[in-house]
């Protein structure tokens, strides 16, 4: 699947025209994901896999009721369980791990293949398969080490929030099969009201640290997600203060702008010595003037 | 180049300055002198061939300014393999080049006395101690070495994603364009003065052969060397 063609195109991975380019301002859609109500049952890992006709991924035994380390290149909404010590006992603690879809995202930043990675105007992050070189720069350019490179199709994947059911007015299918209502789809701005109502709820049920995770280094995320441990994110495996990585921004905006000085430098100082210092030639003789290069 | 002003002397009837360049270099034929024989040229463009493939192919990856070079070589999906192959290729040929320049290009303790400023104005005194190589392009031709593994080495991890960590991989991107940078001055740097800013230099890369002239004016030590300090 390529880039939406109905949806408006803010940002492009290596594009010469600059980001927001376009007038309009659409409302951000958001993902919402309450890990205080979610039962870790995984409908919607397999809602995932169907609708975006993923193989079935083989699971592998780590020790917990994790059933796979990580995210695959074909399998991309993993629920993250985690046991952490809580005042005397234990925190049983599930997370929805997938794109967080931000705003200001790391992989679009490091991607060198025009087109390869899009931002849509509503927030949906994307891969065009058919733009992508495999290079697998966006994997250290993402803070949440997210896209996969696959060997199988030597291109990246990750979760489109499936964008092919929102460009027709549907909820993602994980939304669409969560049976206790712990993710919710829809304008973001609604979601984080919600959010913040559901916040109020827990804190006055004893967990006075809750938050919305919607870290504001990377510019918001189109994935929300409510934590009972809002001062801890990495008790659920989410990075503290996520941004796009140092060496993205010294490779791009350093590097980048460095180069092409070095190079115009060069090319302009040789035409600069050539024009005042000249040729070097053999001074004594009239036949190998001219044309003798 | 004017073929017409390269005469080939009616008073020298020996066999053609460009066969004996077939096989020998550093000699004098009439009033031309062989500096590079054939293998030497061929290795040389050979190296120069995959250099620029590879760059060619590695700079629209760097920037989309240069996405257009991509087109030349069939789209950036392309350029993504034939940028690691032709980069291991080039490495191959400098290597074959090293070898085979390696007794010329030894330094010297004269090379000390170079000065890159002073020689770039054209106008100082000529050195009459210079060699077949001034020590400029002695430095140049040790850099490629230096610099071929350096980028080799960054470049191995950004070929085969999976099987490197990311941390690795991201000080490898920023060490990969760092040597990309250098090496492009480099060779602006030595495009430029092997062509346009000493006449008479490009075709001892093609012919092989330079003028009595500008081996005096360039190398003189090296013309003494080759004429048996032959009076003029």
């Amino acid at each position: 699947m390529g880039a939406i063609q109905g949806f408006e195109i803010r940002r492009s991975s290596a594009s010469l025209h600059g980001s927001g380019t376009q007038i309009r301002t659409l409302p951000v859609v958001a993902k919402y994901i309450d890990t205080s109500t979610c039962i870790g049952c995984k409908a919607c890992e397999v809602a995932c896999q169907e609708w975006n006709d993923l193989p079935v991924a083989q699971t592998e035994q780590v020790g917990t009721y994790q059933t796979m380390p990580s995210l695959q290149a074909s399998y991309w909404n993993l629920i993250q369980f985690r046991e952490v010590d809580y005042q005397g006992g234990v925190a049983w603690l599930m997370r929805k791990d997938q794109c967080m879809h931000c705003a200001d995202p790391g992989c679009l930043a490091a991607c060198p293949a025009p087109g390869a990675i899009v931002q849509y105007q509503n927030g949906i992050v994307d891969v065009d398969p058919e733009k992508c070189i495999g290079c697998g720069l966006c994997e250290p350019g993402c803070p949440f080490d997210v896209p996969r490179y696959s060997a199988t199709n030597a291109k990246m994947s990750k979760c489109t929030l499936c964008v092919d059911r929102v460009e027709v007015g549907l909820e993602p299918a994980c939304v669409k099969a969560c049976p206790t209502g712990c993710l919710q789809f829809g304008d973001k701005d609604t979601l984080l009201a919600y959010g913040k109502h559901r916040v109020e709820q827990l804190k006055t049920g004893g967990f006075a640290e809750a938050a919305v995770y919607d870290p504001p280094g990377v510019g918001g995320t189109s994935v929300i997600t409510v934590l009972r441990h809002g001062d801890h994110p990495e008790w659920y495996g989410l990075p503290k203060d996520p941004t796009v990585p140092t060496t993205v921004s010294l490779w791009k905006r350093i590097l980048h702008p460095v180069g092409f000085i070095a190079m115009a430098a060069a090319l302009f100082g040789t035409l600069g010595h050539f024009m005042t210092v000249g040729p070097k030639k053999p001074k004594d003789t009239a036949r190998t003037s001219g044309g003798e290069v | 180049m004017s073929e017409a002003s390269v005469s080939r002397s009616p008073a020298s009837p020996g066999p053609s300055i460009m066969r004996v360049a077939l096989r020998r270099e550093d000699v004098a034929v009439g009033d031309e002198l062989i500096r590079h024989r054939m293998v030497s040229r061929v290795i040389h463009w050979v190296v120069a061939l995959f250099f620029m493939v590879a760059l060619l192919t590695g700079m629209p990856i760097f920037s989309p300014v240069f996405g257009w070079m991509a087109t030349l070589f069939g789209g950036l999906g392309v350029c993504r393999w034939l940028h690691a192959w032709s980069g291991i290729a080039f490495s191959v040929a400098s290597l074959v080049m090293i070898v085979h320049w390696f007794a010329d290009m030894k330094l010297v303790p004269h090379d000390l006395k170079f000065n890159l400023v002073q020689y770039m104005q054209f106008s100082a005194a000529e050195d009459p101690e210079i060699g077949k190589y001034n020590a400029g392009q002695k430095l140049f031709f040790w850099t490629i070495p230096l610099v071929t593994l350096i980028v080799l080495l960054s470049g191995i991890p950004l070929w085969w994603p999976t099987k490197f960590g990311y941390t690795l991989r991201q000080i490898c991107i920023l060490v990969h364009d760092v040597g990309f940078i250098l090496w492009f001055v480099a060779i602006v740097g030595h495009v430029y003065l092997g062509t346009a800013a000493e006449p008479g230099t490009f075709r001892s890369m093609t012919r092989g052969t330079v003028t009595s002239a500008w081996a005096r004016l360039h190398h003189p030590k090296w013309f003494r060397d080759v004429t048996g300090d032959r009076k003029e």
